[in-house]
């Protein structure tokens, strides 16, 4: 069952009070805690019992599934495979999320693989939150990765953000877009104190007309360390952006890496990069609004990591 | 309401070493429910004695004087609670931050009716600017119309504004210098704008010329009208160094 702790990791990773609505399948210290599922979605453990498959019926319409993780056995490192088929013209989201509660000297990590196969013409919306707490000294490490393979006209919005208290992160995102396919990723990472995180990014923009947007915000407080890479591969008419800006606050670094490759003459790659302090005319409106420099400095990354 | 007693703002040439004031031992007065319009050619130290009025710049020697009492070394959080707001000549840009985020923030309000109040008073910007996020998307006129409504929003009774027309269309310069003028009559807001347009020019009650970090002319609009007219006559005729008594006027 749910005790305290594991309602409040679950509530800041999923924003659930209680058990969700609709099909979920919670995993708790590796093992299934609790699964539901519904007449157009269906969960079932795979094969090697590593993980599970989700599969939403073609055409289903403004369904979720909820698949959160929760940690909080000192030592263990949880891997985890899981899949989702989605159906042609289907539209869902699908909420996930890994919260540990680390109590111990001993570390704790989870590794969740999520591979996406989106149908002709589906939707999914996807959001991944990872949160660490607790008292225990114990590294708290999250290397997740993700892999979505877009088929014709299938559009995928992915929303990643990894909050705090995370000490190491490994992020590996990879996709391959289908013709006319659309995906967009946004990627918000704070660390703080000696936390480091690097996200790798790899898009293959493979079809006509397909389009990727991918978005990073990093803000990098104490002498915490972030490092991004993007690379955009073009193999036919295409549209992609990467837009990766990151906020330096104490001593943090960062280093980005956006790089495009075009591999037809009818490619068309952008990007833009910044890495700085607050921007000063923005702090300085905020205070000319009565906000003190403190509020100010919270309000604009507040909103950068909205 | 506002006093300036012996104000300089010196700065240090990085070439020459030599120390500049660009703000040049300012005295004035601006009483209570005022409009006054500061002019003067470009570099002539316009905007940088707005900032000091809002803290921006730090004062280097001299006085500001706010309702009675000495705010020459209070920050701008403090400036701006004891009633005082300014209007960004270039207003900054954010991420994530939207229209309706500044106007609570400046209003303190989140209620939604309350809020689309604020926006209809100021009338300056649609009721859909409200979820605009205030982001380098805008356009420049755009972005001023949203500068100006949180000025006004915050109900300051001493508001600056800081060249408010720079990418206003043409149709709303007139219904822009009317608002001030409605704040200023309702609210009694003592209103300061930095500008060069003919239309805010004419709408204030003291016109005040500045050239060179000094106010070389202070009073109304006819009289400085020969002035606005051939500007280069006054700098020209500017005495000679050690001659400080000397006046500009032609």
């Amino acid at each position: 069952m749910l005790n305290a702790s594991d309602k409040t990791l679950l509530k800041t990773v999923a924003d659930l009070e209680g058990l969700p609505k609709g099909a979920y399948n919670i995993r708790k210290n590796g093992k299934l805690l609790s699964r539901q599922v519904t007449a157009n979605i269906n969960i079932e453990s795979n094969a090697d019992g590593s993980g599970i498959v989700v599969t939403i019926k073609p055409g289903t319409k403004n369904e979720s599934v909820h698949i959160p993780v929760i940690l909080s056995e000192a030592g263990l490192f949880d891997v985890v495979y899981n899949s989702f088929i989605i159906g042609e013209d289907a539209d869902v989201t699908i909420i996930a999320g890994c919260g540990i509660h680390c109590g111990s000297k001993e570390q704790e990590g989870h590794a969740g693989i999520h591979e996406f196969r989106v149908g002709k013409k589906a939707k999914v919306t996807y959001v991944e939150k990872h949160y660490a707490t607790g008292r225990g000294t114990g590294r708290r490490i999250l290397n997740p990765t993700t892999k979505v393979f877009l088929e014709q006209g299938a559009k995928a919005e992915m929303e990643l953000t990894q909050i705090s208290g995370v000490d190491e992160a490994n992020r590996l995102n990879e996709a391959e877009l289908g013709p006319e396919s659309l995906l967009l990723i946004t990627e918000r990472v704070l660390t703080d104190g000696e936390q480091k995180a690097v996200s790798t990014n790899n898009i293959v923009l493979q079809g006509e007309d397909c389009r990727a947007n991918m978005i990073s915000r990093s803000v990098m407080k104490g002498n915490s360390r972030q490092i991004f890479y993007a690379t955009l591969t073009a193999r036919n008419k295409c549209f992609g952006h990467i837009e990766c800006d990151a906020i330096i606050m104490d001593n943090g670094s960062n280093e980005t890496m956006p790089s495009l490759k075009a591999e037809h003459p009818d490619a068309e790659l952008t990007h833009e990069a910044s890495i700085g302090k607050i921007a000063n005319d923005q702090l300085m409106k905020l205070m000319s609004l009565g906000l003190t420099y403190d509020q100010s400095v919270n309000r604009i990354i507040q909103g950068f990591l909205k | 309401m506002l006093e300036l007693k012996d104000l300089y703002f010196t700065v240090t040439d990085h070439e020459s070493v030599k120390q500049r004031n660009i703000i040049d031992g300012v005295n004035f007065t601006f009483k209570k429910g005022l409009f006054y319009a500061i002019t003067g050619p470009n570099g002539s130290g316009k905007t940088t004695l707005a900032k000091l009025i809002m803290g921006i710049n730090e004062v280097s020697q001299g006085q500001i004087i706010f309702e009675g009492n000495d705010i020459s070394k209070l920050t701008i959080t403090e400036r701006a609670k004891r009633g005082i707001a300014y209007s960004f000549q270039q207003p900054a840009r954010f991420k994530g931050i939207t229209f309706r985020d500044l106007l609570t923030i400046a209003t303190g309000e989140e209620d939604e009716k309350k809020l689309l109040n604020i926006v209809s008073r100021v009338g300056i910007c649609p009721l859909s600017f409200l979820d605009k996020e205030v982001d380098a998307k805008l356009s420049g006129g755009e972005i001023k119309k949203i500068e100006l409504a949180t000025t006004i929003a915050a109900n300051p009774r001493l508001a600056i504004y800081d060249e408010p027309d720079t990418g206003i269309d043409l149709w709303t310069i007139n219904p822009m210098v009317k608002l001030l003028k409605k704040e200023l009559i309702e609210h009694l807001t003592t209103t300061i704008v930095v500008s060069h347009n003919r239309a805010f020019l004419e709408a204030a009650d003291v016109i005040i010329i500045i050239d060179k970090g000094r106010f070389v002319y202070e009073g109304d609009l006819p009289k400085a009208l020969h002035l606005l007219t051939d500007l280069s006559a006054c700098t020209y005729r500017r005495p000679p160094e050690g001659e400080e008594n000397a006046q500009c006027f032609r």
